[in-house]
């Protein structure tokens, strides 16, 4: 094999950078320098360096969570610099404001947004670094033409060379181009071409590190009882038993929960074990699924906030159908649970941690230990799983407590029964999906959602990175309140589908609920695509019409939803299938990438079995095509687990699940074969993330209506 | 307190800590080898899976007492030297697999255990064998990569050396 062991060190360095020095930023009114740097490298921009020795380093400016960014930005780099990506030193970029999104103002991770939103700059950038080492390298050899550059090295048209390396001290003496022109798509070498995840060998290894990975001398461990119902705090307890167990340091108060800190996780969780708590429930005690239930029921009842509307009411004729539709809380679950090591100083916070928001992070240390910004240093590491947890830092306002009151550094760890107990979790919705049929004609299609506003709940904590210090915080709440009237992600996959119908109109309901929710892995269309797609199904069906040709009847035929789904119907050969096998398709459109699957199912004694998914994605270019495939196959399964298993259910305000038994994940053995296409663009990329969860459990849905009759509107899926 | 002595990929060790912890946390945090995750500390994800005698176990609730006098191999433990990756690691690098690479180390441990005992195993047998969680759902390309292992191992009996994917291969969609 290739990797030679100098490849091995400087890959697994750069994965297992896990306490290297951060440089400290000092703002000062001008624009912060860039964190990270070395003595003697050269860098143009904030992504690129040329170290001493001429490696070429890019900082990467995303986090990664397994999405394929380590590879996918590492690529475009090269791309622009005729480099081999492998040979690209990938280091995780410590905060700086020209990492923020430009979309979202903030270093952030999420939104399926990495790609797109990274494409041109880091390109931009990495062509800048070439055109500044091409000019160094003409001057130095005193001629202009004809110099091409490629694997670190400028090659003039004797064929002699010069290295990166060499050309340092020169290059000083030029600015660097800022508009160097960018390769053409036809002379692509590296995007859009096959190539192995670059990240692979530390995962395979054991080497990469992860924030739970990360150790500092003298640091000792965290572990936290908190409230088992949501919401509520210690009202007292007793330690006598948990301060008996060998290597506990202290007990205490904080946070509303109850810390323990010992020399080691074991004797920590002991004792934390050992605890005799007494809890105030807090504000929603006594809330169970039946109430829930019916509180969506009557807020069902109220007008809610018009989404959209287009078309003329007047033409919604006919026979009307309502179908009320159902999905459940749902939990995160990250392999890895939450975790963070941080060490509390007197002139600097630093934090070891995976995190989809370095900014956040630093805004809400900073508001927890009254701590200037500058003095917060977040080391982002790999993350195993995100899925929207990573992106609500309150593990690691723990761990800076808890260290600010102990004086030492600690290390929080979070056990699979805290994090399932304790999430941002996907909030339960209720929607009635309704429409009218004329003559055999859909006159209209109408949606009403029950859904409480993510963005109300979490805008405050965002805020608090992005906004001015000076603000006061009322500003940042009042903002939270605010945007439950304009939050896209409450309706985002019934509104805007780009199904067209004679009259459409959509509304929202916020559901105004103290239970916390968050960003799960494709938010508003993780439950949205399953109402929508479902319904129309029910529709195709109502009407006598085959589902696939019904969803394109309805469907502008140049749209990538179109184009998709009907690759998909090819692909899945619709409508032959194994005796006591059945079809079901959904296509949906989510963060700019259209994704069409169709599932075949079958129903056997009650239980539902996924034979295979064929899917078929449009995400523009795809700059790694085994990446995209990857995070359809990832999305599928991700989905699936929701569809067949996913629920977090309540009593007396208590999350009823706590691990793996109970809050259970598809397993290799149910997973179906997956078969994924892509289909040919030179578009411009757009995210894989999350799009290929939102069809597969509709999809499901409708071959399971195909299989047994039954139109099953709530997840997860139960046959009756 | 007790002195507990056991062989850790290769080598003797002595640990002296409670008898009552997990195995996990002893390799994590008395020797340092990250490599080994915690998942759910119920022995259900298999994030934690090691081996002892050649078995898989779930080191997060196996308490380090019983495994005096055994030998116990971590990820660290499964090849020659870094840049001579076990037949399983490098299938796993050519395959892709790994997303976020958090389950992996267990998922590759789980394999090798597999493959030690079957060189030839049908889907079933890594149905039942393959039970480690993956959240990422790479189980398609874990089955896929079992396989090609299994092929290796037929083939050349031990250790082998496979190239992987190159950077330039040509899509094909």
């Amino acid at each position: 094999m290739s990797l030679s062991r100098r490849d091995f060190f400087k890959r697994g360095a750069a994965l297992g950078g896990g306490i290297a020095v951060g440089i400290h930023l000092t703002g000062c009114g001008q624009e912060a320098a860039y964190p990270g740097a070395k003595p003697g490298e050269l860098r143009p921009n904030a992504f690129l360096q040329v170290r001493p020795g001429g490696e070429v380093v890019f900082q990467l400016p995303r986090a990664e969570m397994g999405q394929g960014v380590y590879t996918g930005l590492t690529t475009l780099a090269a791309e622009e610099l005729n480099m081999d990506a492998a040979d690209i030193v990938v280091e995780q970029a410590y905060y700086h404001p020209e990492f923020r999104d430009p979309e979202f103002q903030m270093m952030m991770t999420g939104g399926s947004v990495s790609l797109r939103n990274n494409y041109e700059p880091v390109r931009q950038a990495a062509a800048s670094l070439r055109e500044w080492m091409r000019q160094a390298a003409a001057r130095q050899w005193g001629t202009g033409g004809n110099l091409r550059v490629e694997g670190g090295v400028v090659i003039n048209a004797d064929g002699e060379r010069l290295a990166f390396a060499e050309l340092i001290e020169t290059a000083r003496s030029i600015s660097p181009p800022k508009d160097a022109a960018l390769k053409p798509a036809a002379e692509f070498s590296q995007i859009g071409r096959e190539g192995v995840r670059l990240d692979a060998l530390g995962k395979v290894t054991g080497t990469a590190t992860f924030g739970i990975d990360c150790q500092l001398p003298g640091a000792m461990t965290a572990v936290m009882r908190r409230c088992p119902h949501l919401g509520g705090r210690v009202r007292s307890f007793d330690d006598a038993k948990a301060k008996a167990v060998k290597g506990v340091a202290s007990i205490f108060e904080v946070n509303g929960g109850v810390a323990v800190v010992a020399d080691g996780y074991w004797p920590a969780r002991k004792a934390a074990d050992a605890l005799d708590i007494v809890w105030n429930k807090g504000p929603l005690a006594g809330l169970d699924d039946a109430a829930l239930r019916k509180r969506h029921d009557a807020l069902l009842q109220e007008d809610g906030r018009e989404v959209s509307e287009e078309g003329d009411a007047a033409m919604a004729v006919g026979e009307r159908l309502d179908s009320t539709y159902r999905a459940p809380m749902l939990s995160h679950s990250p392999m890895e649970p939450p975790n963070a090591l941080v060490n509390v100083t007197s002139d600097k916070v630093e934090v070891w941690t995976g995190t989809q928001v370095p900014d956040t992070v630093i805004g809400v240390v900073a508001a927890a230990l009254e701590r200037p910004r500058e003095q917060i240093i977040v080391h982002n590491q790999m993350l195993g799983g995100g899925f929207g947890r990573r992106l609500v830092p309150d593990y690691i306002v723990e761990a800076a407590r808890i260290s600010a009151k102990t004086g030492k550094p600690i290390k929080m760890v979070w056990s699979r029964e805290d994090d399932i107990q304790h999430d941002y979790y996907r909030p339960a919705a209720t929607t009635v999906m309704s429409a009218t049929v004329d003559k055999g004609e859909v006159t209209s299609f109408t949606a009403k959602t029950v859904v409480p506003s993510i963005m109300s709940q979490l805008m405050p904590l965002f805020a608090e990175a992005s906004m001015p210090e000076w603000l006061p915080p009322a500003i940042p709440r009042s903002l939270g309140g605010l945007l439950k009237h304009v939050d896209t992600s409450m309706a985002e996959g019934i509104s805007h589908t780009g199904y067209h119908f004679p009259y459409m109109k959509v509304s929202a309901v916020h559901d105004d609920t103290p239970i916390p929710v968050g960003f799960w892995r494709s938010v508003g269309h993780s439950q949205n695509a399953f109402f929508t797609e479902s319904f129309i199904d029910e529709l195709a069906h109502r009407v006598g019409q085959d589902p696939v040709a019904f969803r394109m009847q309805h469907m502008s035929p140049d749209s990538r939803r179109y184009g998709v789904l009907k690759m998909a119907a090819e692909k899945a050969v619709w409508g032959q299938t194994e005796p006591g096998q059945f079809q079901g398709v959904a296509a949906h459109d989510s963060f700019h990438t259209s994704v069409a699957q169709v599932v075949t199912a079958s129903v056997r004694d009650g239980a539902i079995k996924v034979h295979r998914v064929v899917c078929v994605v449009d995400c523009g270019l795809a700059v790694n095509p085994d990446v995209v495939r990857s995070q359809m196959e990832s999305g599928i399964v991700f989905g699936l687990t929701a569809a067949l298993k996913g629920a977090i259910t309540l009593e007396d305000g208590r999350v009823m699940q706590s691990n793996f038994h109970d809050y259970p994940m598809l397993s290799l053995a149910e997973t179906p074969e997956i078969e994924v296409h892509i289909v040919v663009s030179q578009s411009a990329p757009t995210g894989v993330g999350e799009p290929g969860l939102p069809p597969v459990a509709p999809a499901l849905a409708n071959a399971v209506f195909a299989a047994t009759g039954q139109r099953l509107r709530e997840l997860p899926l139960r046959l009756a | 307190m007790a002195e507990i002595a056991f062989t850790l990929n290769g080598r003797e060790q002595r640990v002296d800590v409670e008898p009552d912890t997990p195995l996990l946390w002893v390799v994590r945090e008395q020797f340092e080898l990250t490599g080994t995750k915690f998942g759910c500390g119920k022995g259900l994800c298999g994030a934690c899976t090691v081996h002892m005698d050649g078995y898989p176990i779930r080191s997060c609730s196996f308490p380090v007492s019983a495994v005096a006098g055994r030998q116990i191999t971590t990820i660290e433990g499964i090849a020659p030297s870094l840049d001579e990756l076990h037949p399983v690691q490098q299938v796993w690098m050519a395959n892709s697999v790994p997303q976020c690479g958090y389950c992996q180390s267990g998922q590759i441990m789980a394999a090798v255990a597999l493959l030690e005992q079957n060189t030839n195993p049908s889907d079933d047998e890594i149905n039942a064998a393959m039970s480690n969680i993956c959240r990422c759902g790479t189980y398609p390309r874990i089955r896929t990569a079992v396989k090609q292992a299994a092929s290796l191992i037929r083939q050349d009996g031990a250790v082998s050396i496979v190239e992987p994917r190159t950077s330039v291969q040509e899509v094909s969609v």
